[in-house]
């Protein structure tokens, strides 16, 4: 064990010696927050298809009830419940765009992560450095509870609970918790929690910030104790659920799944869930009294309870929805938190986007109307008029515009464009297409993983050091 | 051609408005106006407050900037409106979200009388090294210290004490007395 806990020192000390600029200390934050013998309890595993590269190293690191899949390499680190999805890794002989480079891939990619400490944290997509083509590095950082690092290489940074880094190089960032980033590249800042930037240099920035004491009722992180709030106390609420997905060897699924959807065998699934036609539920998702329309789905960490998708919905990373009725392509980003009541039904009209990170939590019925955009903290009409507007408004904005708390600048147009574009793509890679012989996606290719589980030493000085692994094929 | 030094330009500080520390915005301003009517050498008059400690020593500057500072919301939503720069958006955007607080927020009618009443160390600017020059500093030295250091005086020692204020109006003045100088001689 002893082992173990110097591996957690080294680790606060590279990210400290990162931001020291910031003047900021992590070890009061991290010290205590997973206790040691937790991170001894729990097996790993890894994912087998025929559509993905294998190839997995691990040394002198701990990979408690984490999952990978793909090609990724750990070295020196803490993995704590963490989802590494190597599925949309670049491959060799791809061609990467970047402004008016083609780049050609030389080798497949590979996640790389070194020296950090990852919480409950999903890594997916691919590295969107262009000067790191074959390598995702994660290095010298750490990431606390449900933080999502999304085709975001990342080099001596901090992520609080539910923080986002989305197609962003990070380098020596603090980034509070409930932030979403996607701004490219960023280096030395500290964000401050309940930050939602996006920003595309030359074309246009979006910034929201939450009022902080409003949020701090849903995610508050400070020295000495684990993340509380609305969040924290609504996954610990069905936190068992998952544990006989994870104790059972042999698990068949308790819904009926078309041959065109995939179910993931480590996803929660509650009685009276229906799954139509290409959807896609990944691994950690929870449905319950939920029915999923053709090509919706439910990724890492969301949350689908007693609502109703019509069809090609997206439910981002994390993002949870409950007592809603969603129309068609109604796009919900990373870590949202929409929640109507039994008595107080959430309705989200079609078309409707609503940005990574938004709060949506209502005690009286409310509708958003079709193809609208909304952002923020809404808990009422008066907090919609507020932070909402229709996507033919905001697409008409060509300068600068701010309404409550959150400020834009450039084209709106391009911005409507970028987000409708990126809802096609991810439509595409997650199968919602399929028409049965092409157009395939993770809906279907990820039908028929095999997971092999990997454990640590039992006791001794390395009890919860996995020993070096490799698996290739 | 006339060789200036420091010395020769700035303004001696029993001639500078000054307070004590302690001291009210609104009692800085009247000794400002103060120094402002006694101050005839020059067309140029005094825009700035030194604040003294209890020895005399200068420990702050007041400008007429800080003074308007006084008169800025000091709420945590308008210091994040400040804070908006280094995510990358331009001054006009930052205005923009300026206006749209204000709108929401119309300033208070006594925000005057709460300003005069605040203290000067809260609104005061520490001065930094480059503030410092020697009185026997040739004018050429001293310009370049208040150009590559962005100031609008100097502070003026000899030996450990603070003697004076060289404020960049004189020194201009001085620069373009001697810019004529050379033109004449041409």
């Amino acid at each position: 064990m002893k082992e173990l806990e110097r591996l957690l020192d080294r680790i606060i000390q590279r990210v400290n010696i990162n931001l020291r600029e910031l003047e900021y200390d992590v070890n009061p934050l991290v010290q205590n927050l997973i206790p040691p013998n937790q991170m001894t309890k729990f097996y790993a595993f890894y994912g087998i298809t025929p559509h993905h590269p294998l190839h997995l190293k691990f040394r002198h690191s701990n990979l408690a009830g984490s999952y990978f899949l793909g090609k990724c390499s750990v070295n020196n680190s803490l993995l704590y419940k963490s989802d590494i999805r190597g599925d949309e890794l670049k491959q060799k002989a791809d061609l990467f765009r970047y402004q008016n480079f083609e780049i050609p891939v030389d080798e497949d990619e590979e996640i790389e992560i070194e020296d950090s400490f990852l919480i409950k944290t999903l890594v997916h997509n691919f590295s969107h450095d262009p000067e790191t083509l074959e390598k995702f590095v994660i290095r010298d950082t750490i990431s606390t509870h449900y933080a999502n690092i999304h085709g975001s290489p990342s080099d001596g940074c901090f992520l609080g609970p539910f923080a986002t880094v989305d197609l962003t190089t990070i380098r020596d960032c603090l980034i509070g918790a409930f932030s979403y980033i996607q701004a490219g590249e960023v280096s030395h800042l500290d964000i401050e929690p309940g930050t939602v930037w996006v920003r595309n240099p030359e074309t246009f920035n979006f910034l929201y910030r939450f009022p902080l004491q409003r949020l701090s009722n849903y995610i508050y992180f400070t020295a000495g104790g684990p993340p509380q709030g609305i969040f924290i106390d609504f996954v610990e609420d069905r936190k068992e659920a998952f544990q006989r997905v994870f104790n059972v060897v042999n698990l068949e699924p308790s819904v009926p799944v078309p041959g065109s959807a995939s179910l993931d065998r480590f996803a929660v699934i509650k009685p009276k869930t229906h799954i139509s036609e290409n959807v896609l539920v990944s691994q950690r998702a929870y449905l319950q009294n939920s029915w999923l329309g053709k090509g919706a789905n439910a990724q890492e960490h969301s949350y689908i309870i007693n609502s109703r998708l019509e069809g090609n919905d997206i439910t981002a990373h994390g993002a949870k929805i409950i007592e809603a009725a969603l129309g068609k392509d109604v796009f919900v980003g990373f870590n949202c938190f929409l929640r109507g009541r039994p008595e107080a039904q959430l309705t989200i009209g079609q078309d409707s986007i609503i940005m990574p990170h938004t709060i949506i939590d209502v005690r009286k019925p409310l509708t958003i109307p079709a193809g609208h955009l909304v952002w923020g903290l809404v808990t009422g009409e008066k907090d919609l008029e507020r932070n909402s507007m229709s996507l033919k408004a905001f697409a008409k904005i060509d300068t600068r515009f701010s309404k409550g708390d959150m400020l834009f600048e450039g084209s709106g147009g391009e911005f409507v464009t970028a987000f409708k574009e990126r809802i096609q793509h991810i439509l595409e890679a997650n199968g919602a297409f399929f028409n049965g012989i092409s157009n395939k996606g993770h809906a279907q290719q990820n039908q028929n993983i095999s997971f092999n589980t990997i454990q640590p030493y039992p006791t001794g000085e390395k009890k919860g050091l996995y020993p070096t692994i490799i698996i290739r094929p | 051609m006339q060789q200036y030094r420091v010395k020769d330009l700035m303004v001696p500080i029993s001639e500078y408005a000054t307070v004590s520390v302690g001291s009210s915005l609104s009692e800085a301003v009247t000794a400002l106006e103060k120094a402002q009517e006694e101050y005839v050498h020059t067309q140029y008059s005094h825009r700035a407050v030194l604040v003294l400690d209890q020895k005399k020593q200068v420990v702050g500057k007041l400008s007429q900037l800080d003074f308007l500072r006084s008169l800025e919301p000091q709420d945590e939503k308008n210091k994040r409106i400040n804070d908006i720069g280094k995510f990358g958006f331009s001054s006009k955007s930052i205005a923009l979200q300026q206006e749209q607080y204000r709108r929401e927020t119309p300033p208070s009618k006594d925000i005057y009388a709460k300003a005069a009443k605040l203290k000067v160390e809260d609104f005061m600017q520490t001065p930094t090294e480059g503030e410092y020059v020697n009185e026997d500093t040739l004018l050429d030295t001293a310009v370049h210290q208040l150009t590559t250091g962005h100031h609008l005086s100097l502070l003026v020692t000899k030996e450990k004490k603070i003697v004076g204020v060289l404020r960049m109006a004189d020194v201009f003045a001085a620069t373009f007395h001697v810019m004529k100088e050379v033109k004449a001689i041409e």
